[in-house]
């Protein structure tokens, strides 16, 4: 049995008229000890993906539609209140895109990870335990780093600290929403590695959300790639990057330049990524598709198994016409 | 002769402090920056935050005051223009910021942002060839004539730069600052983006200064490119050469740290250890040396100077060769 097992979710904001489908029949796995990617550009839906793992998208104004979100078996779309606080933070731990904005200013960082252990594991409560989550995160001479306030700190620090509060939890699943967008190159590649190595020491899973292809390869086992609110591809990581299958897939990394590649002319997509309610009829890229059919617009294609373990939501692969 | 040549820039900020606001010491945003760039040119600039690149290109265009060192522009000294002629002068060079949100004056219409350098630098004779010009202008960006009617609030991210990108082109600059133009940007829309900065280039014979933190972005659209540390150059070269084969331990760190695609590259990965110090008190000597996998004993005393490593490659580093 998988961690986690996404079924079919549908999620809506607004009502009636307005309603507009952020998520629309997501289905998702992650086993014990794996990464996934999720990749897409802004607005397709993955943040609000990941956040309503454990529904911490506010309902209202969202609307879990139908669908199911099993974690270990159990459906947390029909879980009571009392039940997500065992969850939240404890199970499922997040980082976010800014650590600035996600560490209280006005608490030293040692408090703040101590408060994380306090609520999930209370006997643990310690500065030697807030000091061993610092070394494990590389935070060099934690017993000085406890007293710093987040101000003190750079954002690759920060975010480590950020990783630190998550893991005092010992979460099975690590949400990482966009944690090296905000850092510079180098200091990525430092979060990078970490999360590698965590990843390795402590076996949990870790739901790795970015826009960024080359981070994907990095660092996950197994990549969906999301466009308005739906996957249009899934498949293992290396298989994904030698050889994309859905034209949006194609497009995106046709798109981004190489480095010490030749400089040839970049690969467009001609167009923007639609709105959330503004999605086109039938397959949702049809209008930026490079090898849109006639019937594209008006038929809504399935994510369909082409190969054993990859899936494509083009009619085109499955017909093996492309 | 060099469109832009800059000899020795440099821009230092005040730090303050207590009641009387005593300076008590300086941010070196820029330090004794010197480059060149021919017309036609682009000529890339990477580092990372904080490293002094968008004060450096802000202060070439004059938008902010340089502490010391000359700018000469199509042969005539920017530092030393006063008011009215470096108003005149900045017809020749122009910027595009790197958010396309917050750099488009929202109560004026597409027609009105770009019309309006047209009319501060006389341009157009009458309303009607202002009109004109600014709908050829919208034309060259790839965006529809009719848009000159509309707000900035109704177009996406990638459309809005585009309007920038025709805002700056209203007075047939020879010079554009490009400040990290694509980064705000959708990575589908960046090519965009950049393929039409390129059409532009050849069309208009425009020189660029592009800054970015991107290297491949840089890498792609650069003749040449500089790296920059703790508001120094730390190596100048052909952009393939700063790519390929970086001599500076710092550029090496840099593109090795770009995450790639391709899951069978065996590159290594060299990953630098702390973060960059703050650049109001920067280390003695070379200013990369706490972060230097290969720093020498010297190198915490001596600061080193930008040199000839092989022909057109320049680097600041004792050891590189």
């Amino acid at each position: 049995m998988p961690l986690l097992d996404i079924q079919d979710l549908h999620l809506e904001f607004g009502t009636g008229a307005d309603a507009v489908r952020a998520v629309d029949g997501l289905s998702l796995t992650i086993a014990e000890g794996e990464t996934l990617g999720l990749v897409g550009e802004s607005g397709c839906g993955k943040s609000v993906t990941a956040l309503s793992i454990t529904r911490l998208v506010p309902a209202p104004p969202a609307r879990y539609t139908s669908g199911r979100i099993l974690l270990d078996g159990k459906d947390v779309l029909k879980m009571e209140q009392s039940k997500l606080r065992h969850i939240r933070g404890k199970m499922v731990s997040y980082i976010f895109q800014e650590p600035g904005s996600s560490l209280n200013p006005v608490f030293r960082v040692g408090s703040q990870i101590k408060e994380s252990l306090q609520l999930h594991r209370p006997e643990m409560a310690t500065d030697s335990e807030v000091i061993r989550l610092l070394k494990l995160v590389g935070i060099p001479a934690p017993e000085l780093r406890i007293k710093d306030y987040p101000h003190q700190m750079s954002g690759g620090m920060q975010q480590r600290i950020m990783i630190a509060m998550a893991l005092a939890s010992e979460p099975r699943l690590l949400v990482a929403d966009e944690p090296t967008t905000a850092l510079d190159v180098t200091i990525q590649a430092q979060i990078l590695d970490l999360l590698r190595d965590l990843k390795q020491r402590l076996r949990m899973s870790i739901l790795l959300i970015t826009h960024n292809l080359g981070i994907v390869g990095d660092i996950a086992d197994r990549v969906a790639v999301m466009y308005a609110g739906q996957v249009v591809e899934l498949a293992p990581a290396r298989d994904l990057l030698q050889r994309p299958l859905h034209p949006y897939t194609q497009a995106l990394m046709n798109s981004v330049p190489k480095l010490g590649r030749e400089a040839g002319r970049l690969q467009s997509i001609p167009g923007t990524v639609p709105a959330v309610g503004a999605f086109p009829s039938g397959c949702r890229f049809h209008p930026r598709c490079p090898k849109a059919q006639p019937d594209c617009s008006k038929k809504v294609p399935e994510l369909i198994e082409v190969e054993p373990s990859r899936f494509v939501r083009c009619p085109y692969w499955s017909h093996g016409k492309l | 002769m060099s469109l832009l040549k800059v000899n020795n820039l440099k821009v230092y900020f005040p730090v303050k402090h207590g009641l009387f606001s005593r300076v008590k010491a300086h941010v070196k945003a820029v330090d004794g920056v010197s480059l060149h760039i021919e017309p036609g040119e682009t000529l890339g600039l990477v580092g990372e935050s904080g490293c002094g690149k968008t004060t450096l290109g802000r202060s070439i265009i004059r938008l902010i005051e340089p502490t010391s060192g000359t700018v000469e522009f199509d042969g005539e000294q920017i530092t030393e223009l006063s008011g009215g002629e470096l108003r005149s002068s900045r017809r020749k060079f122009q910027m595009i910021f790197q958010d396309p949100y917050s750099s488009l004056n929202p109560r004026m219409t597409v027609g009105q942002i770009i019309g309006e350098a047209i009319d501060i630098h006389h341009l157009a004779a009458n309303s009607v060839a202002k009109e004109a010009r600014v709908q050829e202008l919208l034309k060259a960006v790839g965006l529809d004539p009719i848009y000159a009617q509309r707000y900035p609030h109704e177009f996406s991210g990638g459309q809005r730069q585009r309007i920038g990108i025709a805002r700056a082109l209203a007075v047939e600059p020879k010079l554009i600052v490009c400040d990290e133009p694509v980064s705000a940007l959708d990575v589908s829309v960046q090519a965009q983006i950049i393929n039409l900065l390129k059409d532009l280039q050849v069309q208009k014979g425009l020189a660029y200064l592009f800054i970015a933190h991107d290297l491949a972005v840089v890498e792609h659209i650069s003749q040449r490119v500089m790296v920059m540390y703790l508001g120094k150059v730390v190596e100048l070269a052909d952009s393939q050469k700063v790519c390929r084969e970086p001599k500076h331990p710092y550029s090496q760190a840099l593109i090795s740290a770009v995450p790639v695609v391709d899951p069978d590259s065996k590159r290594q990965r060299i990953i630098l250890p702390g973060d960059v110090p703050s650049p109001i008190d920067p280390p003695t000597g070379c200013v990369f040396h706490p972060r230097c996998p290969v720093a020498e004993a010297r190198c915490k005393v001596e600061s080193p100077a930008l040199r000839e490593i092989t022909p057109g490659h320049w680097a600041a580093c004792h050891l590189a060769k």
